[in-house]
């Protein structure tokens, strides 16, 4: 197949240098540290593959997953929502959708040490307000924060709250890409919206929630400062909550087991990879004009 | 210290760079000190015109003003020795300071904690005081016994205590008051402290109120128990869990809980004791010397009084203090341990105590803490000092730390016999010190 | 040129007038754009009520937050939770500044973000439309190596990072502050989907008027990427005006560290004043919703009611 010459590779080389020297190579260091036990403060001695071995025997591993998958799994419940809410917002003549643009936007932008502290106690167990409305309907609320299960959902909805943003935005912008001209020949024709939503918006966004959907899972996957914010470092159900990021940083920043952490780096990485590799080669079904 | 990276790895990290063609990236990044060089503690006062710049790093912005102080008043000593005063909170401190001893880029002088010195000092991060205490110009006297001690690592000193924290007991006298329930006087016992704090929950337990409160931080609650009742919480290279004393002091608070002396360990993850305390709810708060700052300039700060631990088999409570260090890999260790002795003088100590942030570890000093709530006797804290023990550590506390939070709530619940707990946390912390 | 053309024709497009036998919606004054879209699908009812009581929802904690920076630290912490302060205590605005050399960090923050901003936004379009939509060897396997230093835990580059930043002498400098931030693997994806789903034509087009790759990418398809490069510049600017641990560690200079840095330090390891987090938090974030506001009014809407889509 021809190529495109010169162009290309003058198009990707300052990207692909800056990213080789500040993120591969990092990478590739961990690789080889992984392979290794690594001093808290630099030094080493060749390991091969005992940190792995160890990990794989690890509950730690399979409780992180877990706890990962199953906010992940949670947080995606966002995109569908996010995109039907995106569909809203781009209604033609839609009053308001700059003032719900920003509404949705607020969480994104929000920071999330001063926003943990808000949700902590809403989700407080004996005084919060999620727990008083749910006494309203009957329903007797668990200590979220400080019950194994309840604590990964509780965080999940945080993460969820505020992705929901920056999926709209990306979607938002692929609803752009649509031509008006699209739905009027739709109306023409009398579909209905929600056949218009089904038949025109969705698959023409396709791109886009493949977009979203791979990003998400990524971030998702890379749970941890709002765990950490949220949960608290002092709380006893942290160790059952944790995250795979979170068993990362325990064993490699407060255990000082350097060479382990880069072992779990390692398989998180390989992790997430698989999990993108089964993204790109499913999006062929489903993915539109790409 | 100069970089000492084994040969292999500059081999096969260049044949793993090669690959994807990133020779360029070798230039400035293969470092890391691995060994354990150190310092020899080597000390001289320098001359009145050394010139020098120093960075020293804290995580306290608090605590800034009184530095800044400390700081004019060196530069009127030495004039040429710039003092550049680096904060970083707490969160991210230590992974910051882990970063830069990886890269020999520690600041010059630099606030060093219990649960890390061991860390530091063992790896050759730290330089020794040895020299200025041999010099005279430091007095390991004029601090608390326990908090010196704290700072020695394999019997060599690495610094001395800028200040200090106890554990007392905030008391609610309000709330005593409502609940019918005298306050304590001088010293009490364990089954005293029970009695009341089951006493008051039961007689405002409509308005949900708690007579005393638990929690998962050792320091302020656990810690202290274990060592009232004649237990160790490690002792030499072993965990002090297995000693039938251990399982006392952590009985103590599984039995507060039980009789409803005490919010559960779960009402306390998601209500932390001092939330408790400071909306009114909680009468008696087993806390640091450092709430204070929490209480003055509130409602509650009339109502308030300090008591002193209660006794088991003996008195307790947990003392623990910032040391300030100097880093064995500065350029200007020089000017760095002259301010570092600065900062440990009665001088410097009582301009700490007087801008009020802390307690000042140079004995005598610490007036000023007293006085800035008058009425609360908090001088409870600064007599604690008498029968005080050191936070317990180890080289890496973090590790046997995460066994404590991860099993003990399993006992303060009540949902496993506490000796059986204890057992296990013993091994697995016997275990964790075993890696050391 | 090319994108004049194509900009001219759209504009025709949407200024022809609106089909006539749109469904239901009352039709107030005609002949207008707006209108003709508003004649679409019937009424926005349904639409105002999802989304104004889902925006309430995410707005929520926000707000509250606004009061909590109002409240006493008393009020802030106690249980049960306190939802209107007894006196706002707007001192707490006050006190952010006598805490933090704000408007230095300020300066440094806007500093890093704008460089950040037009430096990903240049390399990830060009390196976007290299990978959506030019041939080149290896392709595919770049692209993969490029997207999967997104899948390491952050915390992973810090200790290479700080050392090559080191390396370069730039430890404690504007560029060193900014160095690893200047190159984005998301960006790079987000713009090559971006591409991706531009019609071939138009490129088509402008190499039979004889433009060369980068001409055609500078002057016909960046263009059209406007809608994807305000979403890049949004999570570029939120980003690195949030980002923490990186500016903490190469910084050792209040002045010089970004406001989310100096922001951190207000949180203390035994005690927190939270309501001055709260108000120094709220002003932080103020200037990046503002941009937000014209951002997604000037760029998003702008574009669209331009035609440029």
């Amino acid at each position: 197949m021809a190529g495109d010459g010169i162009w290309p590779w003058l198009f990707i080389a300052p990207l692909v240098a800056g990213i080789s020297v500040f993120y591969f190579w990092p990478v590739l260091q961990t690789a080889f540290y992984s392979l290794t036990d690594w001093g808290v403060f630099g030094g080493w001695t060749f390991a091969g593959f005992a940190n792995y071995v160890t990990l794989f025997a690890d509950p730690a591993l399979y409780l992180s997953l877990g706890n990962t998958l199953l906010y992940t799994a949670i947080v995606l419940l966002g995109i569908p929502i996010a995109v039907y809410l995106a569909s809203l917002l781009n209604l033609p003549g839609l009053r308001f959708a700059g003032l719900y643009r920003v509404l949705f936007f607020l969480p994104y932008v929000a920071m999330p040490t001063a926003v943990a502290m808000v949700w902590r106690v809403i989700f407080n167990g004996d005084f919060g307000l999620l727990n008083h409305a749910l006494a309203i309907v009957g329903i007797d609320g668990p200590y979220w924060i400080s019950t194994p299960g309840a604590a990964t959902v509780a965080v999940a909805i945080v993460g969820l709250w505020s992705s929901l943003g920056f999926s709209m935005i990306v979607l938002a912008a692929g609803l752009k890409n649509i031509p008006p001209e699209m739905y009027e020949a739709a109306e023409l024709d009398g579909a209905t919206r929600w056949r218009q939503f089904r038949s025109i918006t969705v698959p023409l966004l396709t791109p886009s929630i493949f977009f979203v959907t791979i990003i998400t899972v990524i971030s998702s996957f890379q749970l941890f400062d709002l765990l950490y914010a949220i949960l608290g470092s002092s709380n006893p159900v942290l160790p059952k909550s944790m995250s795979l990021v979170y068993f990362f940083y325990r064993e490699g920043f407060v255990n000082n087991d350097k060479g382990y952490a880069a072992a779990i780096a390692m398989v998180i990485f390989l992790i997430i990879g698989i999990v993108t590799a089964i993204q790109f080669r499913l999006q062929k079904r489903w993915v539109q004009g790409d | 210290m100069s970089p000492s990276f084994p040969t292999p790895a500059r081999r096969g990290a260049a044949v793993l760079a090669g690959a994807v063609g990133l020779a360029l990236a070798l230039s400035g990044c293969s470092g890391g000190s691995g060994g354990a060089a150190g310092g020899s503690g080597e000390y001289a006062a320098p001359e009145s015109d050394l010139s020098a710049k120093i960075t020293y790093g804290v995580w306290d912005q608090n605590q800034v003003p009184a530095i800044e102080e400390n700081i004019a008043a060196f530069n009127e000593e030495y004039p040429d020795i710039d003092v550049t005063v680096n904060v970083t909170p707490f969160a991210e401190y230590w992974t910051k300071l882990q970063t830069q001893a990886s890269s020999d880029t520690l600041p010059d002088l630099f606030w060093m904690n219990g649960p890390n010195i061991g860390l530091y000092a063992s790896n050759g991060q730290i330089e020794p005081i040895t020299g200025a205490v041999d010099a005279g110009d430091l007095d390991l006297g004029n601090y608390p016994e326990a908090l010196v001690d704290l700072y020695n690592i394999d019997d060599v000193q690495y610094g001395v205590p800028k200040d200090f924290d106890t554990i007392g007991i905030w008391a609610n006298k309000a709330l005593f008051e409502q609940a019918g329930v005298p306050l304590p006087e001088g010293d009490w016992t364990w089954q005293e402290f029970q009695d009341t704090a089951a006493q008051i929950s039961s007689a405002l337990s409509a308005e949900g109120v708690y007579g005393g409160a638990g929690g998962m931080d050792g320091q302020t609650t656990y810690y202290n128990t274990i060592f009232q009742a004649g237990g160790t919480v490690i002792d030499g290279d072993a965990s002090g869990y297995a000693s039938p004393e251990a399982a006392e002091g952590i009985q103590f608070w599984t039995d507060l809980i039980a009789s409803g002396g005490s919010p559960s360990i779960q009402q306390l993850t998601d209500t932390t004791g001092d939330q408790w305390f400071t909306s009114g709810k909680l009468a008696m708060y087993w806390g640091g010397s450092w709430f204070r700052s929490a209480i003055t300039d509130t409602d509650l700060a009339a109502n308030v009084t300090v008591l002193p631990l209660p006794s088991g088999e003996e008195q307790a409570t947990v003392i623990h203090g910032v040391s300030n260090v100097v880093s064995a890999a500065s350029k200007n260790k020089q000017a760095a341990q002259a301010l570092q002795v600065f900062l440990a003088s009665e001088e410097a100590q009582q301009q700490q105590g007087d801008a009020g942030a802390v307690i000042p570890a140079f004995t005598g000093t610490q007036s000023a803490f007293t006085e800035s709530l008058p009425d609360a006797n908090l001088q409870v804290f600064l007599d604690s000092v008498e029968y005080a023990k050191p936070l317990p550590v180890s080289k890496n506390s973090a590790a046997w730390n995460a066994e404590e939070a991860e099993l003990l709530p399993q006992a303060f619940a009540g949902e496993r016999p506490v000796a059986e707990v204890t057992e296990e946390l013993a091994e697995k912390m016997d275990a964790a010190l075993a890696e050391e | 040129m090319t994108d004049r053309t194509t900009f001219v024709r759209t504009r025709t497009v949407d200024s022809v007038p609106a089909p006539v036998l749109g469904r239901g919606a009352p039709s107030t004054t005609a002949r207008t754009a707006r209108t003709r879209r508003g004649r679409r699908g019937g009424s926005h009812v349904v639409a105002h009520l999802v989304l104004g009581v889902g925006g309430l929802l995410m707005a929520f904690p926000f707000v509250w937050q606004i009061i909590m920076s109002l409240s006493t630290n008393t009020e802030v912490q106690s249980v049960t939770p306190v939802f209107w302060p007894a006196e706002l205590q707007w001192d707490n605005y006050a006190r952010v500044f006598d805490r933090l050399p704000f408007l230095s960090q300020l300066q440094t923050s806007v500093t890093i973000t704008v460089i950040r901003t037009v430096a990903q936004i240049l390399l990830c379009t060009l390196a976007g439309y290299a990978f959506a939509r030019m041939r080149f060897r290896g392709r595919g396997l770049l692209l993969a190596l490029v997207l999967s230093i997104l899948m390491v835990p952050s915390q992973v580059y810090l200790l290479s990072q700080y050392q090559l930043v080191q390396g370069f002498g730039l430890l404690d400098s504007l560029g060193g502050l900014v160095l690893p931030g200047l190159f984005s693997a998301f960006g790079t994806f987000l713009m090559r989907t971006a591409f991706l789903a531009m019609p071939a034509e138009l490129e088509e087009a402008a190499r039979l008027d004889g433009a060369n790759p980068f001409q055609i990418f500078w002057k016909v398809m960046l263009p059209l990427a406007m809608p994807s490069i305000s979403v890049l510049a949004i999570t570029t600017v939120l980003w690195s005006w949030n980002e923490l641990l990186w500016p903490l560690v190469v910084t050792t200079f209040s002045e010089k560290m970004p406001l989310s840095a100096g922001l951190a330090t207000l949180i203390g390891d035994r005690t927190t004043d939270y309501p001055v987090v709260m108000a120094a938090s709220l002003l932080a974030m103020a200037p990046v919703l503002i941009l937000f506001i014209v951002l997604q009014r000037r760029v998003i809407d702008g574009l669209a009611s331009s035609g440029l889509k």
